[in-house]
């Protein structure tokens, strides 16, 4: 039987469109245009899952949700309708707090906070296309981890548009409004990361 | 003969004491502290050179002038003497503009622009303890690359605080008010680094 998949050149793709698909690979749909996902390493696997056991532990009891990729989340601009939808993301972690959002193909609408986790070489997806359609949308915190150098940048919403953190490392202790109590202890994401 | 070398405990040593060491090996010391420098990886070096190269072609002449380590750049808070002095660093880049600042072994007083390079592992040395300094020596602008990641995060010094830049990446053009018309494409600093 032939896959069907996109045509990596054209522009217009819905999440319509995304649900056709039958290639193995995953893909991205940002704006209408496809972008292919890596395979994360294993630093990357690492740093998601210590950072999920932290996030998971402190959500337990209450109201908002975490989820790891994969996990499609779709975010539209008016209409909820597929064929109305042409960003559909796998974010590396994102916590959705209004359980409205949610259905069974995953989350439809801005998440509170997305985490991303770069690898090594380009990442202009994360910094460019996927910073653009988060702040477009109103995710209101936007937390990008570079796990080589240890460092993690948080993009806070305001008025719209983000303000960047400064490159925060081992030795900081992270807190957030979207997480109430919740306290993020860089040392233990980044030590031993062998 | 005797190495004359720091005790690592010690969180006193001058400029003065740096001159008395023999051993091989570069150290800097920040706020009396001495601190090991690790023997910078390839990618470092190719985009430290990507980067002077650009810088170096703007300034010629022009007032301003550009180095690379090691150079002693000696910090002091209040005398130029160098049993006074407390922080002696190698910045990967720094510029400096008011050339009264420069003398035979380097400069002392705050660089206009300084550019450290992150690699793989703990960098607490350049987003703690050097960003703390740069920023109390009224260093303007401090530009913090991640290799690995291929970002660029511009520290910009108002009212005697750095304001973060979102992560800057290839597609990016960066300005400066240091340089004025100086334009550096990202993708000249990043492309090709293998």
């Amino acid at each position: 039987m032939e896959v069907i998949e996109p045509d990596m050149a054209y522009g217009n793709y819905s999440y319509a469109d995304y649900l056709t698909w039958t290639m193995e690979e995953m893909v991205e749909v940002i704006k209408g245009r496809v972008f292919k996902m890596t395979a994360p390493k294993r630093i990357h696997q690492e740093i998601s899952w210590k950072i999920s056991l932290k996030i998971g532990n402190h959500l337990i009891g209450k109201k908002c949700k975490a989820y790891a990729a994969p996990f499609d989340v779709r975010l539209p601009l008016k209409s909820k309708r597929n064929e109305d939808i042409f960003t559909v993301v796998q974010p590396d972690i994102c916590v959705i707090c209004d359980i409205d959002k949610l259905d069974d193909a995953g989350c439809i609408g801005a998440p509170d906070l997305i985490v991303e986790i770069l690898s090594k070489g380009n990442n202009k997806k994360e910094l460019k296309n996927k910073f653009e359609v988060y702040e477009e949308s109103g995710v209101k915190e936007y937390w990008i981890i570079q796990p080589e150098e240890q460092t993690l940048t948080i993009n806070t919403l305001v008025n719209g548009k983000y303000t960047s953190s400064r490159l925060l490392t081992n030795g900081d202790e992270i807190a957030t409004p979207i997480l109430p109590g919740f306290i993020l202890n860089l040392e233990e994401v980044f030590d031993q990361l062998n | 003969m005797e190495v004359k070398e720091p005790d690592m405990a010690y969180g006193n040593y001058s400029y003065a004491d740096y001159l008395t060491w023999t051993m091989e090996e570069m150290v800097e010391v920040i706020k009396g502290r001495v601190f090991k420098m690790t023997a910078p990886k390839r990618i470092h070096q190719k985009i430290s050179w990507n980067l002077s190269r650009e810088i170096g072609v703007y300034l010629k002449n022009k007032k301003c002038k550009a180095y690379a380590a090691p150079f002693d750049v000696r910090l002091p808070i209040k005398s130029k003497r160098n049993e006074d002095i407390f922080t002696v660093v190698q910045p990967d880049i720094c510029v400096i503009c008011d050339l009264e600042k420069l003398d035979d072994y380097g400069c002392v007083g705050a660089p206009d622009l300084v550019i450290e390079i992150l690699s793989e592992g703990n960098n607490k040395k350049e987003l703690k303890n050097k960003y703390e300094v740069y920023e109390e020596s009224g260093v303007k602008e401090y530009w913090i690359i991640n290799s690995m990641g291929q970002t660029l995060t511009i520290n910009t010094l108002v009212n005697g605080k750095y304001q973060a830049s979102r992560l800057l990446t290839s597609g990016d053009e960066i300005t400066t008010p240091i340089l004025p018309e100086f334009i550096l494409s990202l993708e000249d600093v990043f492309d090709n680094l293998n």
